[in-house]
C-alpha cells in the first residue's frame, strides 16, 4: 500500500464519523441529505431544491487535489513549484498534489479528470495564470471527471506571483502556498452549485448598418437566426459607400455594398430600422433587454423594446478630421482629407485628360501620411477630449498608394509627391501597390516622426510650381531640408473611434487606452467582449480594412450562433441564498438591492403561523452582495462566495505554514 | 535580533476591475512585495464591518479595497461599501487599531501605476504603525457582531441558535 493511499484511508477514518456515503461520488444524495437535516425543525417550510444547499455545520469528506503548473517555466522559473507541491500535501484535506508543466494542456487535463475518478477527489484546486485565462478551462476539465465544477477552486500564482516578484523567489513561493491554503480552506465550505439556466432568446442585435454590421446579419440570417439592424444613419452601407475601389482588388466599393445590401434586405430574418439608435441595454446573455429610439420622417421619436440573445457591436469607425488649421486644411481650399479626394477623384468624367479641383489644373501633388495616427505626446496636439492617437491606422498607407498611383495612371501630367515616415503595405497584394507607385514616377520622402513636414501657403513667386510649399527634413537624403511646391496636399487621415460613449456605459464595455472596443483575448478569446453575449465586429475594434472587416464580422456572427445553439443559456450560479433556518424576517437585506424584483419579503408558514421571509429570484439577482453585509443572522449569502468562505481563505493566508520535513512522497510528473 | 516586520497585506479586488488590475501589474512585469495577497471578490460591499475586524484578528495587518469606484457594474454597490468603510475607518480609529490600516479606492483594468502607488502607501503607514494587536481586533470584531446582532428586531429561529454565529 502506499503512502497516499494510507494517508487517504486515514483521512476516511478520521472523517468517517461526520459523513456516510461518498458526496463527491453522489451530489445529489449529499445535497437532498443536508436539506433533510436542515430541514429537520421546520418540516412545514417548502425548501426548492435547487436553492437548498443549506448549510448545516457538516464537514464534508474532503479529498483535494492541488495541480500546480510550471507554466513551461513562466511560473517554475521563480517560484519553487515542488515546494508548493510538498507543503500542499501538509495542508488537511489534500490527499493528492501534483506538478505539471501545462496544466491546461490535454494531458494535463485529463490528470485532473483521471484523479477525481481513481482517487475519489471531491474538491480540486489549480494554481497556475489568471482564473480569467483558465478558469473555465479547468471547471471543464473537472466536470468531465464527474465533479460538481463549482467544487474547483483557481489560484493566480503566474499574473500575481511569478511575474509580480521575479526577484523575490522565495517570497513568491510563500506567498503561492498561502493562496493554495487559502483555496482549500475555501474549498472546505464550498457547496456543489448547478448552473442558473434561462430561456435563450433566438435572435440577434445587431448596431451598425456598414459592411461589419451588414455582413453579421446577413451570415445571421444565413443559419435562420432573426436579427434586428439598427442603423443611426438614414442609408445602410457606412462609409464604404464613398471609398471609390477596394484594394487590393479594385472591386468598386458601392457596387459590393449595393449588393451585400440587397442580399441584407432580401432575407426575412432581417428586420432593418434606420435613423435609429440603441438607447438603453439591460439584462445578460441570452436576455438583453433593448430599448430603440427611431427618428420618424415627421421630426418626432418612436421608442420600443425588445428582447435579444445576443448583440454585435458593428459601430464602426470615424474618419480622422484635422484640427485647427493642421496642416492648413480647411484654411486653404487645396488640402483636402483622403477620403474627400478619392470623392472627387469619383466625380472626375472618366475622358478628362488634366487633373483638376475648384477649375485649377494640379500640376503636382502632395500626399501626407500619418494624420491624425502614430501621434507623438509632445509633438501633436491632443484632439479636443485629450485623446492622443498614438496608434497606426493601418489602411491609409496603401489607400494613399492606391489613389498615387491612379492619378499617375489618369492624369501623367501630374506629378505624385509622397511623405511618410515608413510604408506599411502589410497585407496580401498590398506591397504590390508601392511596387508599382514607385515605377510609376510617384517620388517618395521619408520624415521623422517627431518632425513632421511643414505647410506653407506661396504667394508671388514662390509660388510659380505650386500654391502649397511643403517643406521637409528629407531621412532619405540624411536630413536635407527640401521644399516642394504642390497645388494640392491629400492628408492621409486615418481612423478613429466611433462615439458610442453611451452604449460603452449601457453595457460596461471594456476600452483600450486607444478608444476602440477592447476584446477580451486576442487568441483566446476574439470579437467576444468582456460581457458575456455581446460580440465586435470591424473598426469598432480597431482600424481594419475591407477583408478583415469582414472577417472579424463573419467570425462574430459565428460565435452568436454558436450561442444560439442551445434552448437555454447556463450562468454561473453566484447569487444571494437565503438560509430559511436562520431568517427572522428582519427585512433589512430587502433595503439593499436595487434590483426590483430580484430581493423580496414573502409570507411563509412555521409552526402554523404565518411569517415574513426573505426570497431570492435567482434569474433576477445579480449577485452584488449588498444584502449579505446587513443582515443580523447572517441568514443571506452569495453562493459561491460565502462570507464563511472568504474567512477561510484569510485563515489560510494567515496559518503558519507547515514544514515539509514529515512529508510523505511527493508526486510529480513530467 | 528580531525580525524585520513584514505587514501582511490583504487587497480585496473586484472582478471587473482590481483583479484584472492586479493581473496588469503582473503581465507587465511590475512588482510589489510577495506579502500583499489578492482575493478576488465580485463586490466588496458584501462584507459586513465584523468581517475586516476578523481579518486583522486572522493575521492581516493592512486592506486595501481595491473596488471599481463609478465603473462598479452593481446599482448603489459603491456607495453603500463606500459608507460602510467611513463607519468602519471611525470604529478602527476609536478602537485604537488605526484607520490608517484600510484604504478604499478604486483600480482600473489597466490601472498599473494606481496599483503599485496604493500598495506602497499602504506598506509605508504599516510600516510605522506595526502589526495588529490581534486581540484588540478580535474584541472590536465581537463588538462589531455584538452591535449587528443586538439590532435586529426578531430573534433568529430557534434552529439556528445551537449552531451559533458562523
Amino acid at each position: 500500500m502506499s503512502d497516499q493511499e494510507k494517508k487517504q484511508q486515514e483521512h476516511e477514518k478520521d472523517l468517517a464519523e461526520f459523513e456516510c456515503g461518498e458526496p463527491g461520488r453522489d451530489e445529489e444524495a449529499h445535497v437532498q441529505r443536508q436539506i433533510e437535516i436542515a430541514k429537520g425543525p421546520m418540516e412545514t417550510l417548502h425548501l426548492k431544491p435547487e436553492i437548498a444547499h443549506v448549510h448545516d455545520g457538516v464537514t464534508p469528506q474532503l479529498k483535494v487535489g492541488v495541480y500546480i503548473c510550471r507554466c513551461g517555466g513562466n511560473i517554475s522559473d521563480v517560484v519553487d513549484v515542488e515546494k508548493v507541491a510538498e507543503t500542499a500535501r501538509l495542508i488537511p484535506g489534500v490527499c493528492v498534489a501534483k506538478v505539471h508543466t501545462f496544466v491546461c494542456s490535454d494531458p494535463g487535463q485529463h490528470l485532473i479528470s483521471d484523479d477525481i475518478l481513481q482517487e475519489n477527489l471531491d474538491r480540486v484546486v489549480v494554481a497556475s495564470c489568471s482564473p480569467f485565462l483558465h478558469e473555465q478551462t479547468f471547471r471543464g476539465a473537472v466536470s468531465r471527471g464527474g465533479m460538481n465544477p463549482y467544487l474547483y477552486e483557481h489560484v493566480n500564482i503566474r499574473e500575481q506571483a511569478s511575474w509580480a516578484h521575479k526577484h523575490d523567489p522565495a517570497g513568491a513561493t510563500t506567498k503561492a502556498i498561502r493562496m493554495v491554503a487559502a483555496a482549500v480552506g475555501k474549498l472546505r465550505l464550498a457547496q456543489p452549485l448547478d448552473k442558473i439556466k434561462l430561456p435563450n432568446h433566438r435572435r440577434a442585435l445587431v448596431i451598425g448598418g456598414g459592411i461589419a454590421g451588414l455582413k453579421a446579419a446577413a451570415d445571421l440570417a444565413g443559419r435562420g437566426i432573426k436579427v434586428l439592424l439598427v442603423e443611426i444613419a438614414d442609408q445602410l452601407g457606412g462609409h464604404l459607400n464613398e471609398r471609390g475601389r477596394i484594394y487590393p482588388s479594385e472591386h468598386d466599393a458601392s457596387e459590393f455594398v449595393s449588393a451585400l445590401v440587397t442580399q441584407v434586405r432580401a432575407s426575412s430574418n432581417i428586420e432593418i430600422l434606420l435613423s435609429s439608435k440603441v438607447s438603453a441595454v439591460s439584462g445578460f446573455i441570452g436576455n438583453f433587454k433593448i430599448v430603440i429610439e427611431s427618428l420618424r420622417s415627421d421630426g418626432s421619436t418612436s421608442k420600443m423594446d425588445e428582447t435579444v440573445g445576443a448583440i454585435i457591436m458593428a459601430t464602426g469607425y470615424r474618419p480622422y478630421i484635422p484640427q485647427n488649421g493642421e496642416f492648413l486644411y480647411k484654411a486653404e481650399p487645396c488640402v483636402l482629407t483622403l477620403p474627400e479626394f478619392i470623392q472627387h477623384m469619383q466625380s472626375l468624367s472618366g475622358d478628362a485628360k488634366q487633373l483638376t479641383y475648384c477649375g485649377q489644373a494640379i500640376r503636382n501633388i502632395g500626399f501626407l501620411h500619418c494624420v491624425g495616427s502614430r501621434q507623438i505626446d509632445g509633438i501633436h496636439q491632443p484632439s479636443p477630449n485629450g485623446a492622443l492617437n498614438t496608434y497606426c491606422s493601418r489602411t491609409c498607407c496603401t489607400t494613399i498608394l492606391q489613389q498615387a498611383l491612379a492619378v499617375r495612371k489618369r492624369f501623367p501630367h501630374t506629378g505624385v509627391f509622397d511623405f511618410n515616415q515608413d510604408i506599411r503595405t502589410y497585407g496580401r497584394g498590398e506591397e504590390n501597390y508601392y511596387t508599382q507607385a514607385s515605377r510609376q514616377g510617384v517620388v517618395f520622402f521619408r520624415y521623422n516622426g517627431d518632425e513632421p513636414p511643414r505647410v506653407e501657403a506661396a504667394t508671388g513667386s514662390r509660388g510659380k510650381d505650386g500654391v502649397l510649399r511643403i517643406i521637409v527634413k528629407d531621412a532619405l537624403t540624411w536630413g536635407e531640408e527640401l521644399e516642394i511646391g504642390v497645388d494640392m496636399l491629400v492628408l492621409g487621415t486615418g481612423m478613429i473611434p466611433g462615439q458610442i460613449t453611451g452604449l460603452i456605459e449601457a453595457m460596461k464595455l471594456a476600452v483600450g487606452e486607444d478608444g476602440f472596443l477592447q476584446e477580451v483575448h486576442p487568441k483566446l478569446r476574439p470579437v467576444e467582449l468582456a460581457v458575456n453575449g455581446i460580440l465586435v465586429a470591424g473598426t469598432a475594434q480597431a482600424p481594419m480594412n475591407v477583408h478583415e472587416t469582414l472577417a472579424a464580422a463573419g467570425a462574430a456572427a459565428a460565435k452568436a450562433a454558436a450561442m444560439f445553439a442551445t434552448e437555454e443559456v447556463e450562468l454561473n450560479p453566484y447569487v444571494a441564498e437565503v438560509d430559511l433556518s436562520r431568517c427572522s424576517g428582519e427585512a433589512r437585506c430587502v433595503t439593499q438591492c436595487d434590483y426590483e424584483g430580484a430581493l423580496k419579503m414573502v409570507q411563509v408558514e412555521v409552526d402554523g403561523v404565518m411569517v415574513d421571509r426573505a426570497e431570492v429570484n435567482a434569474g433576477l439577482c445579480v449577485g452584488c452582495g449588498a444584502c449579505v453585509a446587513v443582515c443580523p443572522h447572517r441568514a443571506i449569502d452569495l453562493n459561491g462566495w460565502r462570507i464563511d468562505q472568504f474567512e477561510a481563505m484569510i485563515e489560510g493566508l494567515a496559518a503558519e505554514i507547515p514544514h515539509p520535513e514529515c512529508s510523505s512522497e511527493l508526486v510529480s510528473i513530467q | 535580533m528580531s525580525e524585520p516586520f513584514v505587514p501582511k497585506i490583504l487587497v480585496l479586488a473586484t472582478e471587473k476591475c482590481a483583479y484584472p488590475g492586479a493581473d496588469a501589474v503582473g503581465k507587465a512585469h511590475q512588482e510589489y512585495p510577495s506579502n500583499v495577497y489578492i482575493l478576488r471578490v465580485l463586490s466588496p460591499v458584501l462584507f459586513p464591518e465584523d468581517f475586516y475586524f476578523k481579518a486583522y484578528a486572522e493575521g492581516i495587518d493592512g486592506i486595501l479595497i481595491a473596488a471599481c469606484g463609478s465603473d462598479c457594474p452593481y446599482h448603489g454597490a459603491y456607495d453603500r461599501l463606500a459608507a460602510r468603510i467611513d463607519q468602519l475607518t471611525s470604529q478602527m480609529s476609536a478602537g485604537g487599531l488605526g484607520y490608517e490600516r484600510i484604504r478604499l479606492t478604486a483600480i482600473c483594468t489597466v490601472c498599473i501605476k494606481a496599483f503599485l502607488k496604493e500598495v506602497a502607501l499602504l506598506s509605508d503607514h504599516l510600516q510605522r504603525l506595526g502589526p495588529v494587536d490581534r486581540k484588540l481586533a478580535e474584541e472590536l470584531r465581537l463588538q462589531s457582531v455584538g452591535r449587528l446582532q443586538a439590532s435586529a428586531r426578531f430573534p433568529r429561529p430557534e434552529a439556528a441558535m445551537q449552531g451559533g454565529m458562523r
